[in-house]
């Protein structure tokens, strides 16, 4: 367990070392802030609301998730290269798992992102775009909990299609398309409020649905009682059910690595 | 400590432009043919073949990233391809072309995520660290991230990252590649006292033939995925020491005859740079040294005359070349 904490502390060490590069992603993010916002603004045309959802909560959705989509961004080639370069048979050396060594290091580099990414163009946003606050503590605390939650499904898809490179040349537009999904899906850039409701039922019932919205609704209070059980379940559930995907593409994936010789 | 028996490895290749959309046509290539050896505790074995001729195949499955289609691999009481998260906790593995250290932190830091990995005892651990870094001179650069050091240094901090964890077997492939002639030397004298103090067993791969003729005290040639010698490096000299080459310079290009040795004299015309020079190789038990000398002197107008003893470089070249039957 020490060498998993390890791989996330050398990682979060590691990304101190691009300073600019650090400095470059909050413009980024601020600016993707400034950009949606001068949008949306424009939409909503100084109306107060769009079939009851403010301008406001439209903001505060974008910056969250938005804001953490760039905090969880990682590098998506790396297993691809690893696997394309013949590098992956050094780390199946390793008296250690693969998978989680990987799941430490995008925690560690993510964590440090949070912080030095997410926080500052929070703050900058909140005292000049302006967002909603937390309808209370214990939905702030809630909304944590489920980003944290939805960070681990994001991941999980990601890790399933970077296996695929064990079969394909070329998983890279793969992954493109899978974010273009995921950046639609999950309502970062149009908020979910907006979708007609058929599509919006065929998103129920894919994880992308518990990636950002389900944090946002909580810190919006918009989910209630019993309602935030099932959500939360939800995700779990959806964690668990990737979980077991990336794995059995892991091991079969390998296997053939091992078998067949890379 | 190391068995191997009748191993066996056939490669699938997908055949280039004979496939359509939804099905292809295979070609099947044996990268290693029916190899068996054995290894003992404590010996330093070097593996060399051309390139393409199956020693990187034969070190992966012996370190237990790749299956054997047939035969076995027995390594210290484990079975690699079986067993391997158990089996990789026990040896090291150093690959020159691929480093192993994190691009981006000081190497020293590299080294403490391997103590974490292995779960290295503290104290084993900095005893370790501390005689590595003394007798591979690293204390300089120890603290550097690894981007800004060079090839050699690099190399050294792989071959201390191998170690760390004290395996009873370590495998280098192709060590010394890319270095300069007093950091090959340096990873040598390392090799050999690491073998002598701790006794741990060794496979080492390489091109370069001084590397085995001052590391190893064996030798295993491999071509086209059969073993074609395993012997000791001495012994391959000696029984290629009766090869002989003679270097003539010539004052001219007078046609000359040497049929009385018929075919066991080849003469080869080296001439370069204006100078007239010719090359004499012979067996020197079926033709004796100085009845071959007798005859270029007799027969040319020599300028210079050198003799030569095969090297192990030469031997080699002519076992892959297939001038030479073993």
């Amino acid at each position: 367990m020490r060498a998993y904490a390890e791989f996330a502390v050398k990682k979060f060490r590691n990304q101190t070392a691009y300073r600019m590069d650090c400095f470059m992603g909050i413009l980024k993010t601020i600016f993707s802030f400034i950009v949606y916002f001068s949008i949306y603004k424009a939409l909503y045309g100084g109306r107060s609301d769009v079939d009851g959802i403010t301008l406001n909560m439209v903001v505060t959705n974008f910056i969250i998730s938005l804001g953490l989509s760039n905090a969880f961004d990682f590098n998506e080639m790396f297993l691809p290269d690893k696997i394309s370069w013949g590098e992956i048979s050094n780390e199946l050396l390793k008296p250690v798992s693969f998978r989680l060594r990987l799941l430490s290091e995008h925690i560690g580099e993510s964590i440090f992102k949070l912080v030095f990414n997410f926080v500052p163009s929070l703050i900058f946003a909140a005292f000049t775009i302006g967002m909603m606050p937390p309808s209370s503590a214990i939905n702030m605390l809630l909304m944590a909990i489920s980003a944290v939650m939805g960070y681990l499904i994001l991941w999980e898809l990601s890790f399933i299609v970077q296996t695929w490179s064990f079969w394909l040349f070329s998983v890279w537009g793969i992954i493109v398309m899978k974010n273009v999904l995921v950046n639609i899906m999950t309502g970062a850039m149009i908020p979910l409020w907006f979708m007609p409701s058929m599509l919006r039922g065929i998103i129920s019932f894919t994880p992308f649905e518990s990636v950002y919205f389900t944090p946002v609704r909580l810190y919006l209070g918009q989910i209630s009682g019993s309602e935030i059980a099932v959500c939360m379940i939800n995700q779990a559930v959806w964690i668990v059910v990737l979980f077991v995907i990336g794995d059995i593409f892991w091991k079969k994936g390998t296997k053939k690595l091992v078998v067949q010789g890379g | 400590m190391i068995e191997v028996k009748n191993i066996s490895k056939v490669y699938k290749i997908a055949k280039k432009g004979k496939h359509g959309i939804f099905s292809r046509e295979y070609e099947h290539r044996r990268a290693v043919d029916d190899i068996s050896f054995s290894i003992n505790e404590g010996e330093i074995v070097g593996f060399i073949g051309p390139n393409g001729a199956g020693k990187s195949t034969t070190i992966k499955m012996l370190s237990g990233i790749l299956h054997p289609d047939i035969g076995s691999i027995c390594v210290n009481g484990y079975i690699p391809y079986k067993q391997r998260k158990k089996y990789v906790a026990n040896i090291g593995v150093v690959f020159g072309q691929k480093s192993q250290l994190n691009w981006d932190l000081p190497l020293i830091e590299s080294f403490e995520l391997i103590r974490y990995i292995y779960k290295i005892p503290k104290k084993k651990y900095e005893k370790n660290l501390a005689k590595f870094i003394d007798l591979l001179d690293m204390r300089e650069f120890i603290n550097q991230p690894v981007r800004q050091l060079s090839l050699g240094q690099k190399m050294r901090g792989d071959i201390v990252a191998a170690l760390l964890h004290s395996p009873k077997i370590v495998f280098f492939d192709e060590p010394t590649i890319g270095l300069d002639v007093v950091a090959k030397e340096k990873i040598r004298e390392f090799i050999k006292y690491l073998n002598r103090t701790e006794n741990i067993t060794m496979i080492f791969t390489t091109h370069d033939m001084q590397d085995i003729e001052k590391v190893c005290d064996r030798l295993i040639i491999i071509d086209k995925g059969h073993k074609i010698y395993d012997g000791t490096v001495s012994e391959i000299k000696r029984k290629y020491a009766a090869r002989k080459i003679i270097e003539a310079e010539m004052a001219d290009d007078s046609a000359a005859d040497l049929a009385k040795f018929g075919n066991n004299v080849k003469i080869t015309d080296i001439s370069e740079h204006g100078k007239i020079c010719k090359r004499f190789e012979f067996d020197s038990e079926r033709c004796p040294v100085n009845e071959v000398m007798g005859s270029i002197f007799s027969q040319y107008d020599v300028n210079d005359i050198s003799i030569k003893e095969p090297e192990i470089d030469g031997i080699i070249r002519d076992i892959y070349e297939g001038e030479l039957q073993l």
